[in-house]
């Protein structure tokens, strides 16, 4: 895989091709999940350049979603006599700009805390934003936000969405690939194993650590931008999620932490499984997604991915003792 | 004599009331293997992790190839060329050895690299070729050691500081380091060891330092250092 990158990005679109034409033949309520799946997939794909390939877990990464949403809302508030097709990628640098200053500023103090002490403090971080936003009233989070719609004229709103998340996601997810086979990844990767070794082996540790955080943050906060677009109308609480915080590290849990697919696995399942299967079990279904997670995590600690790969392990062993 | 690779100078490290080292200074040649021995505590580790920037030191100063290196970062040290193993190994468990290997070759000494190339030499060197691929959580604690060695060979570094390469490995794994030591010394790689398996010690180095309670006690040949009273009082206590 790694020795044919043009092979696999070729795969890599043509399942983007597929998953482009599914709303064409989905109904429309699952053109609405696939979006939430999609959508999902990209933020955990974002989520683990730091927390999976580099080990730093956060626990907050909806302070950049919600920093993304509200600076671009705000932007194309003041801007909203341009034309309506400039309106999204005007929100989307303005957005990703500010998701850049708020992870490049925070990166120097918190990256020197380890697990859980920084996944404690990314927490922190998106609950001070969040305060911020709800109570400085020029933020209007309290107040709510409205976004232009910009769904092109013919297009079914559900279906622009879609469509918009689906580009966005095979974007982020072909960064996070060429951050994984570079050697920049293999250096995040020093990190997550032995920080002080690789230090002692002369990775920049912190650099790195720093590049990962901004790069993991500014793709986040324009996922956010297009989320908050796709809602039509935000408030504090509909960005800055604790939910969302949350099952950014559940989905790479279920798929397979620090690996590449693990997270868009671990998000898809989650997604189809909430959405989807228990979806007429409302009562139920907090219940029976928390006991669904306790059973694959006592059962395949090292997500699916990582079941796959202990299952791949224990043959080649068991392979090789008849041999000797 | 050519200029040192390392020189070390009037170097002391206080933990609150302990002087771990105190007042320490020598020199190392190029291409030699120097080995750094004493009792338990005597302060051999801390001058491996001041050299290598791990820790600061209170006074006095460490510089490789005539630059001063004190108080720069850990990696910015391994970029100029020197590197460490670990007595503890700490392998990159899930990854395979030679991916922990070409973590080194990716990294280390600054300059262009054949990483490739760079990673199946060091695997040769230490003897490691045949175990390329397993993972490094299934070695044993003496194929471990090798793998530190190979990693830290990876980076290309002028100067490797190996710390108790051959403890707990039984006489045939010591054999085998040792001549992985010798290996690395005919590459062109100055070595620094600190050990306290005497026979090695004795059978390997150029050089011999003696350290006892953070002090130089002894400095010299490994003959002329085991017939020092200083050396034998420090290691066997003196009769009252």
């Amino acid at each position: 895989m790694s020795q044919r990158p043009a092979l696999f990005v070729a795969i890599i679109l043509a399942a983007a091709v597929v998953l482009a034409a599914l709303p064409l033949v989905l109904p429309p309520f699952y053109v609405r999940v696939g979006q939430l799946m999609i959508y999902s997939a990209g933020l955990a794909v974002a989520w683990t350049i730091l927390g999976g390939f580099a080990g730093y877990a956060s626990f907050g990464n909806a302070a950049f979603i919600g920093v993304g949403a509200f600076t671009a809302g705000l932007v194309e508030e003041r801007f909203a006599s341009l034309p309506t097709p400039l309106l999204l990628p005007l929100g989307l640098v303005v957005g990703g700009f500010a998701c850049a200053v708020l992870s490049a500023a925070v990166a120097y103090p918190i990256l020197r805390l380890r697990g859980t002490f920084f996944a404690i403090a990314m927490l922190g971080v998106c609950h001070v934003c969040a305060e911020l936003n709800n109570n400085l009233d020029v933020l209007q989070g309290s107040l709510g936000l409205n976004f232009p719609s910009i769904t092109p004229a013919g297009w079914d709103p559900a279906t622009f969405f879609y469509e918009l998340y689906l580009v966005a996601g095979v974007i982020v997810f072909l960064i996070a690939w060429q951050i994984q086979r570079s050697r920049f990844g293999a250096g995040l990767l020093s990190i997550r194993e032995d920080e002080d070794t690789a230090r002692m082996l002369g990775v920049p540790t912190e650099r790195y650590k720093r590049i990962a955080f901004v790069v993991s943050a500014v793709l986040t906060g324009l996922l956010g931008v297009i989320y908050a677009h796709s809602l039509g109308y935000i408030t504090t609480d509909s960005v800055y999620r604790d939910d969302t915080n949350l099952n950014l590290i559940v989905y790479s849990l279920l798929g397979g932490l620090g690996t590449l697919f693990g997270p868009v696995i671990g998000a898809f399942m989650l997604v189809f499984i909430t959405q989807v299967v228990l979806a007429r079990l409302l009562d139920f279904h907090l219940f029976a997604t928390g006991l669904l997670l306790v059973v694959l995590v006592l059962a395949a600690p090292g997500g699916v991915l990582g079941f796959v790969k202990s299952w791949r392990l224990k043959r080649r062993y068991a392979a090789r003792v008849p041999a000797e | 004599m050519s200029a040192p690779i390392l020189r070390v100078e009037a170097l002391s490290k206080r933990f609150r009331g302990l002087l771990a080292i105190s007042d320490v200074s020598f020199a190392v040649e190029p291409g030699s293997i120097t080995s750094v021995i004493g009792p338990n505590g005597a302060g051999k580790s801390t001058l491996f992790n001041l050299v290598t920037g791990y820790l600061a030191p209170t006074a006095g100063t460490v510089s490789f190839k005539e630059r001063t290196i004190t108080g720069l970062a850990t990696n910015r040290i391994a970029e100029l060329g020197v590197s460490r193993a670990f007595q503890i190994a700490r392998p990159f468990r899930d990854l395979s050895v030679a991916e922990n290997v070409r973590i080194g070759a990716l990294f280390g000494k600054a300059g262009a690299r054949d990483v490739a190339a760079t990673t199946r030499e060091a695997l040769a060197l230490a003897g490691m070729t045949h175990l390329a691929d397993e993972p490094a959580s299934v070695l044993t604690v003496g194929q471990l050691r090798h793998l530190e060695v190979a990693r830290a060979i990876a980076t290309r570094a002028d100067l490797l500081l190996a710390d108790e390469p051959c403890a707990g490995l039984n006489p045939t794994e010591t054999a085998a380091m040792i001549d992985v030591l010798r290996r690395i010394r005919a590459s062109g790689v100055t070595v620094v060891l600190v050990e306290h398996d005497m026979p090695s010690v004795m059978e390997v180095s150029d050089r011999v330092l003696v350290l006892d309670a953070g002090r130089l006690i002894a400095d010299g040949a490994p003959a002329e250092v085991s017939k020092n009273p200083q050396v034998i009082a420090a290691y066997l206590g003196t009769p009252d």
